[in-house]
């Protein structure tokens, strides 16, 4: 049995903040990949290095990052660290978390691309005299990050959707944060995340089918 | 024989329509069972003993409820943003709750009389200077998202233009970032905070002040066509004060001294 009514008009009158909040969630997303894309090419420079330590971090890096909740991830980056004595803002822990989750993740989607590269390529770079970071960057990095790059969409489509993971570290300016304030104010449930639910769709929509025009632009033979 | 014929399509038409007739309390005395949305994360109002099981004054009331209905009580655990979406998709039946009975929320559920209402305190950080409600001014501040306090709190800051607000999920989480020092204060109901204050979970916070917001008047609601059922909660809520098992409860929950007036000078209801 489902006895509600559906006041739409009192829900949309609050649309200007829910999109103010879109814009703050794409932020989010948006640093975090950039972030988290470094980092895991840094994370995965580590793993092709010969250096035990530098592998052993980017290995517990991706197995954290990978086989835990991102809602444990960001919840230690906000309570965790401040038993340290770091108090960061929600905005900052949530971004933490998120790009922590991004590079593991994204460190996995580059090892798995570049299992594609034959390894032919790093030598024929290396008997060129290349030296082994020269053939990684102009050889190994752009080919890697070409068939990653669908993949790396995904990512960002999952990272747009975990900014909804702040609330509990206290976000109130994101999407979801503003959506759940508004309805501890009117209790109109249903109606505000509906609306909340359509622009988040907007929005992954519009990165996928976004990526994918680039994709098909970028990446020509 | 016509007669026959029209008695049994009466009675056939009575069947069909009896059942549409039947309002949400005739659903609760057939189907012998109550269940109440309360907050568990909300001591000494909700929260779980050692064998985990729901205690406190709303679980009380809500038994109360229904012992007087003549049927069984079942709490489902409810935090406090999922209050509503718990009765409108049938889950619960009423919700004890500890629910503030503003003018905006009365738009989208019925409310009954107020059934409790909480003074608010202010709860700091040791290190901070604070020690009176207006030294929140500028300061790093949170409460528990969706309650009465936050929705004041989060305007105050905004009114002083200074400062931040934070609403965290769980009422433990807020008394944990502000033990950890994220947040410089808090306002909460000031039995939550006495119950915070001396348990001594949260280390380094004090109470300094109160709040001064005019007392928060909480109500048990249901779906707000339910006449029925919201008048004989109100008969309830007066019925419990009578008794005085409003006292008693407030006694066994909360402690000594005298419980809230629950209602308001100079106007009926």
């Amino acid at each position: 049995m489902f006895n509600y009514t559906f006041q739409w008009n009192q829900a949309l009158k609050y649309l200007p903040r829910m999109l103010e909040g879109a814009l703050v969630t794409m932020e989010i997303a948006l640093i975090s990949m950039v972030i988290g894309i470094a980092l895991a090419v840094l994370l995965t420079a580590f793993r092709l290095s010969g250096n035990r330590i530098l592998k052993a971090i980017a290995q517990t890096w991706v197995e954290v990052a990978r086989n835990t909740p991102a809602l444990f991830q960001i919840y230690m980056a906000h309570f965790g660290i401040a038993s340290f004595g770091i108090h960061l803002s929600p905005f900052i822990s949530l971004l933490i978390g998120i790009t922590f989750n991004n590079a593991g993740y994204l460190a996995e989607n580059f090892r798995g691309a570049l299992k594609a590269i034959p390894d032919t390529q790093t030598r024929a770079g290396r008997s060129l005299g290349m030296s082994a970071v020269q053939s990684f960057r102009s050889i190994i990095l752009p080919q890697m990050l070409r068939i990653s790059f669908l993949p790396m969409t995904n990512q960002m489509v999952w990272a747009i959707l975990m900014t909804s993971l702040g609330v509990t570290v206290g976000m109130n300016t994101d999407l979801y944060g503003v959506t759940q304030d508004l309805n501890a104010l009117t209790f109109r449930t249903f109606e505000l995340f509906a609306i909340a639910a359509v622009i988040f769709y907007l929005i992954t929509k519009a990165i996928t089918i976004g990526a994918r025009l680039i994709a098909a632009r970028l990446f020509r033979y | 024989m016509k007669l026959t014929y029209l008695a049994a399509g009466l009675f056939a038409a009575a069947a069909v329509a009896g059942p549409v007739k039947a309002d949400k309390l005739d659903d609760i005395i057939a189907s012998g069972t109550l269940r109440c949305a309360v907050v568990l994360d909300f001591p000494p109002m909700g929260s779980r003993d050692e064998n985990n099981n729901p205690v406190g004054f709303d679980v009380d009331y809500c038994n109360d409820l229904a012992t007087a209905l003549g049927v069984k009580a079942e709490i489902v655990e409810t935090p406090f943003p999922e209050r509503i979406p718990a009765l409108m998709s049938g889950r619960v039946d009423v919700g004890v709750a500890s629910t503030s009975d503003t003018l905006e929320r009365a738009k989208t559920i019925g409310v009954t009389i107020p059934y409790y209402a909480f003074e608010n305190s202010v709860t700091v950080n040791d290190k901070t200077d604070i020690t009176t409600w207006e030294g929140m001014k500028g300061k790093t501040v949170g409460a528990t998202a969706g309650t009465y306090e936050a929705i004041w709190l989060e305007g105050q800051v905004k009114e002083w233009g200074e400062g931040e607000f934070r609403p965290y999920q769980t009422q433990a989480d807020v008394f944990l970032a502000l033990s950890q020092g994220q947040l410089d204060a808090t306002v909460s109901t000031t039995e939550v905070a006495n119950a915070n204050v001396k348990g001594g979970k949260f280390p380094g916070i004090k109470i300094v002040d109160k709040a001064p917001m005019v007392p928060d008047y909480v109500s048990l609601f249901t779906m707000r066509q339910e006449y029925g059922l919201i008048n004989y909660m109100n008969l309830f809520i007066n019925q419990q004060v009578r008794t005085g098992r409003y006292a008693e409860l407030y006694k066994k929950w909360i402690g000594e001294g005298e419980p809230a007036n629950l209602t308001v000078q100079g106007v009926y209801r």
